[in-house]
């Protein structure tokens, strides 16, 4: 998929991509290469229609705000918004490069383009008022409110306007572009609050093991020469074929914690990390081999959690996503509830990916209770059996239609061939979880 | 959504609930007019159910089906195999067959170089070397662990390890403790003192460990959203961030100072209360007593007045006449004057209902000339507080109601209330309305005497 991928291809090294390539551009657009890109291409030659020429002379640098249209890696124009721009040769006053948002999709696909993959004739010169004034930093107009309000509903449902501007001023601009994270180089999608140190890159190498993150390659095999982690610096509790989950407590294992959550930001648009690591315990997900335990995804949770959360981040890197591996770590987010006895529900907002892959697994546990339960059953006993938060459950069966008021009464409507037409479109289970493989104690303080 | 045309009733979660197993026991049980709905209900099934399908394929949830585009906003994950891991990552690791524990953090375990180089470490070993193998990486790593790992044993022997970033946190260690500590490596002075320097100052220009795990975290108060990890104490951190403002500060101050300076300023409207109320009790307390002795000079009144007509009570000098006599005790005046008065009725002309007209000269002459009935006079307790709560009574409002006050006896014998008897003023300032007998014009439930039922 590289090929289709000109954006990827230049944010792999900013500082390569300066000196790109012109040629490999049409190439890397494929079969179509749209005629707006091969104009701009060859930058100031001749150009045979002059008001486009002038048109655009006129429009650049294009100003933070600006709407156009940008060639996405499926090489097509997709809208976009220009978001921040800098400058890549000091010395040509035009020769900027540009963070675009485009406007249909979700933040995680801002990146930075070059000049080339914008279509300029599409440049709508009317700027958002106020945008280009950075002086004025958190200071919005209420038409941008509104816009971000409408642009970005999903997740957000819980932050009030104040905190989601804040929220998007500081993260407007992803500062790491890819990462190395053992066999894979992956792109991140958000904002992470790197130390400042790390401010002049945009790759950073992890150690698959211990997490810490370098700026140099070298300096990764370096470490790996000396870094005597092969797994997670946590407990095992769960083992099955080659998936081991590993349990790492953030006060015991600070760095560990906190090296995971700056990783997991990046792709996490709602983390926040704020608050130091001591807290929580890492559930650690690895496919282990011969090269040692390595991290699929995780969930964190808090020791102790006053609403009942019993799971405050989820990631499943992006080499092992849509494998079930999210699934599975939803799934074992419950078995920890159920032998806690208590019931949990994720820590809200979900995001969009987070809220698909609840909803499946609340399906399909439901769904599968209701499908062999005999008699009458009440939403409390369900939340009993599967751990599951009692409005959760009332949500799920209520979007499914399965809840129908008759005859004064509410009743769950269990239809085998509408219970498994759900379950069918709630997707597969993924990995199951082998509750008598976990060997596991609830925390407990110690002291 | 409009699903049903009535709002259903809120759904008890401990409420056990039928579960239909098929759709057909809703037309069983549902009359015939209810099948056009159970089909939309189907049909909205369905529908959803297709929705539900093509979310799943496209793998996002949407709440309207139709915007196809927005499917593809959920991108295929983006990854490439680095080509150098299998180089890297040695085969090491055999999985042992009980499940792994953890050790101790490595900064417990001691031995392990926590440190790694940076760019500019790099680039100023690069330069340091110039081509030589003067110095190796790993024992500048090395070195440079070291320095950072007694260096802040050092702020912590002096007692000056900072709990929050902020400040610059100084350097404390010098050359000769750090050559001294690392003695065992044998190393050129010259090289080790290049090293020294060279961390000396990058560690000044940081202003902070340059070692992660010993910088502090950044203060509670700190709302940079690039400054991470707070620590937050359990017990007593309030969830929100608004919440946390509320620290140790000087705006905490003022407001403390604030509500301090409001309770003592109520603390003082509080006391000036309860002097205000001592003195009100003790302006009743005067009342009650001068009106014990004004009961006393009544009755003695009433015994002076009696005596004229039974001689054997000793005459007293009366000063009467002051307006305080309405708060003579009225009720038990009441009491006694019908019955007086029935043996009065008698005589009186009975020319209207309201006997304003009968002549009370006569009336009350001849009912004060009567013997008093022991009973009121003997019961009559001196020290049973009387009349504590009235207050003096506005005659013009008395007589809008209808009500008269009782008579004076002592005062007037021109006072035309007694045969006027709709209301009256009992004992404690109520209002009593006494029932009447209206074809005798007696008062029923008086004494038996007078009572005819």
């Amino acid at each position: 998929m590289g090929s289709i991928d000109p954006p990827r291809a230049e944010q792999n090294g900013t500082a390569s991509a300066v000196v790109a390539d012109p040629d490999q551009k049409p190439a890397a657009g494929g079969a179509m290469p749209p005629p707006a890109a091969v104009k701009h291409s060859n930058g100031t030659a001749a150009e045979p229609d002059a008001p486009t020429k002038r048109r655009r002379m006129s429009v650049l640098p294009l100003e933070v705000g600006t709407r156009v249209m940008c060639r996405w890696r499926d090489g097509k124009y997709h809208p976009v918004k220009v978001i921040e721009r800098r400058k890549l040769n000091p010395g040509d006053p035009n020769d900027y490069e540009y963070y675009v948002h485009y406007t249909e999709f979700n933040r995680r696909l801002d990146e930075w383009v070059k000049l080339e993959q914008l279509d300029l004739d599409s440049v709508e010169t009317v700027v958002d008022e106020k945008v280009e004034d950075k002086v004025t930093g958190l200071k919005m107009t209420r038409h941008q409110k509104r816009k971000i309000d409408e642009t970005h509903v999903e997740g957000h449902e819980e932050l009030d306007a104040a905190s989601l501007r804040e929220h998007e001023e500081f993260t407007k601009v992803k500062n790491i572009a890819t990462i190395e994270l053992g066999r894979y180089e992956i792109e991140t999608w958000y904002f992470s609050p790197f130390p400042p140190e790390y401010n002049d890159c945009s790759k950073l190498y992890f150690c698959e093991f211990c997490l810490n993150f370098m700026k140099r390659k070298e300096q990764l095999q370096r470490h790996m020469k000396k870094c005597d982690l092969k797994h997670p610096p946590g407990d095992e509790i769960y083992r099955s074929g080659t998936l081991s989950m590993f349990e790492v407590d953030g006060k015991k294992n600070k760095v560990y914690g906190q090296n995971l959550c700056y990783l997991a930001k990046l792709f996490l648009d709602h983390k926040t990390l704020y608050y130091d690591v001591d807290l929580f315990l890492f559930y650690v997900l690895c496919e282990c081999d011969d090269r040692g335990c390595h991290m699929v995804g995780y969930f964190s949770k808090e020791k102790h959690s006053e609403e009942s959360y019993n799971l405050a981040c989820i990631l499943t890197l992006p080499p092992y996503q849509r494998k079930g591996y999210g699934k599975f770590l939803i799934a074992f987010s419950y078995e920890l509830s159920k032998k806690e006895g208590k019931v949990g529900t994720p820590e809200r907002p979900l995001s969009d990916l987070g809220l698909l892959s609840y909803k499946g697994y609340w399906t399909r546990v439901l769904l599968d209770i209701l499908k062999k339960h005999k008699g009458n059953i009440s939403i409390k006993e369900l939340s009993d059996m599967t751990a599951i938060k009692a409005d959760d459950i009332l949500n799920t069966l209520q979007s499914l239609d399965l809840i129908q008021y008759r005859k004064g009464q509410h009743v769950i409507c269990a239809d085998p061939k509408v219970l498994d037409r759900h379950l069918k479109a709630a997707g597969r289970g993924g990995l199951e979880v082998d509750v008598s493989k976990l060997i596991w104690t609830p925390y407990r303080e110690q002291g | 959504m409009s699903r049903l045309s009535f709002r259903p009733r809120p759904l008890d979660i401990h409420k056990k609930l039928p579960i239909v197993k098929s759709v057909k026991d809703f037309e069983d049980d549902d009359t015939p007019t209810t099948s056009a709905t159970r089909s939309s209900q189907l049909s909205r099934l369905s529908s959803s159910i297709d929705f539900d399908n093509h979310a799943s394929t496209g793998n996002e949830v949407n709440p309207v089906p139709s915007s196809k585009k927005v499917a593809s906003e959920i991108p295929t994950p983006e990854y490439v195999v680095v080509d150098t891991y299998e180089r890297d990552y040695s085969r090491t690791f055999s999985q042992p067959t009980s499940y792994l524990r953890g050790r101790g953090a490595r900064a417990e375990l001691g031995e392990f170089i926590e440190y790694d180089l940076d760019n500019e470490d790099e680039d100023w070993l690069e330069e340091f070397n110039q081509e030589k193998k003067i110095l190796s990486s790993e024992r500048f790593e090395s070195l440079l662990f070291r320095f950072e790992v007694l260096d802040h044993k050092a702020r912590e022997r002096a007692g000056v390890l900072t709990t929050a970033l902020g400040s610059p946190i100084p350097v404390l260690l010098q050359l000769d403790a750090a050559s001294e500590a690392v003695q065992a490596q044998s190393i050129k002075y010259s090289i080790f003192h290049s090293v020294y320097s060279y961390w000396k100052e990058k560690r000044e220009r940081w202003q902070k460990p340059i070692l992660r795990r010993l910088q502090p975290p950044p203060p509670v108060n700190d709302t940079n959203p690039y400054n991470v990890f707070r620590p937050r104490e359990k017990a007593h951190r309030l969830h929100t961030r608004r919440m946390q403002r509320r620290e140790n500060n000087v705006q905490s101050f003022e407001k403390l100072r604030q509500v301090r300076r409001n309770l003592e300023q109520a603390k003082i409207i509080m006391e000036a209360l309860i002097k205000r109320e001592e003195r009100k009790r003790e302006a009743m307390e005067t009342e009650v007593s001068l009106q014990r002795l004004q009961m006393k000079y009544k009755n003695e009144m009433e015994l002076v007045d009696d005596s004229l007509a039974l001689p054997g009570f000793p005459p007293v000098s009366s000063k009467f006449g002051s307006t305080e006599e309405e708060f003579v005790d009225s009720d038990e005046i009441a009491n006694f004057r019908p019955r007086s008065r029935s043996s009065a009725t008698q005589s009186l002309p009975y020319s209207n209902s309201n006997f304003v007209s009968a002549p009370p000269g006569s009336f009350k002459q001849e009912s004060r000339r009567r013997p008093v009935p022991n009973t009121w006079l003997h019961k009559m307790d001196p020290l049973e507080p009387i009349l504590l709560f009235t207050k003096p009574l506005v005659p013009e409002k008395l007589a809008a109601a209808g009500i008269v006050p009782p008579a004076n006896l002592s005062k007037s014998f021109t006072t035309p209330t007694v045969n006027k008897f709709r209301g009256r003023i009992g004992r404690g300032g109520r209002i009593i309305f006494d029932r009447w007998n209206p074809l005798l014009h007696s008062p029923i439930d008086f004494g038996s005497s007078s009572y005819v039922p």
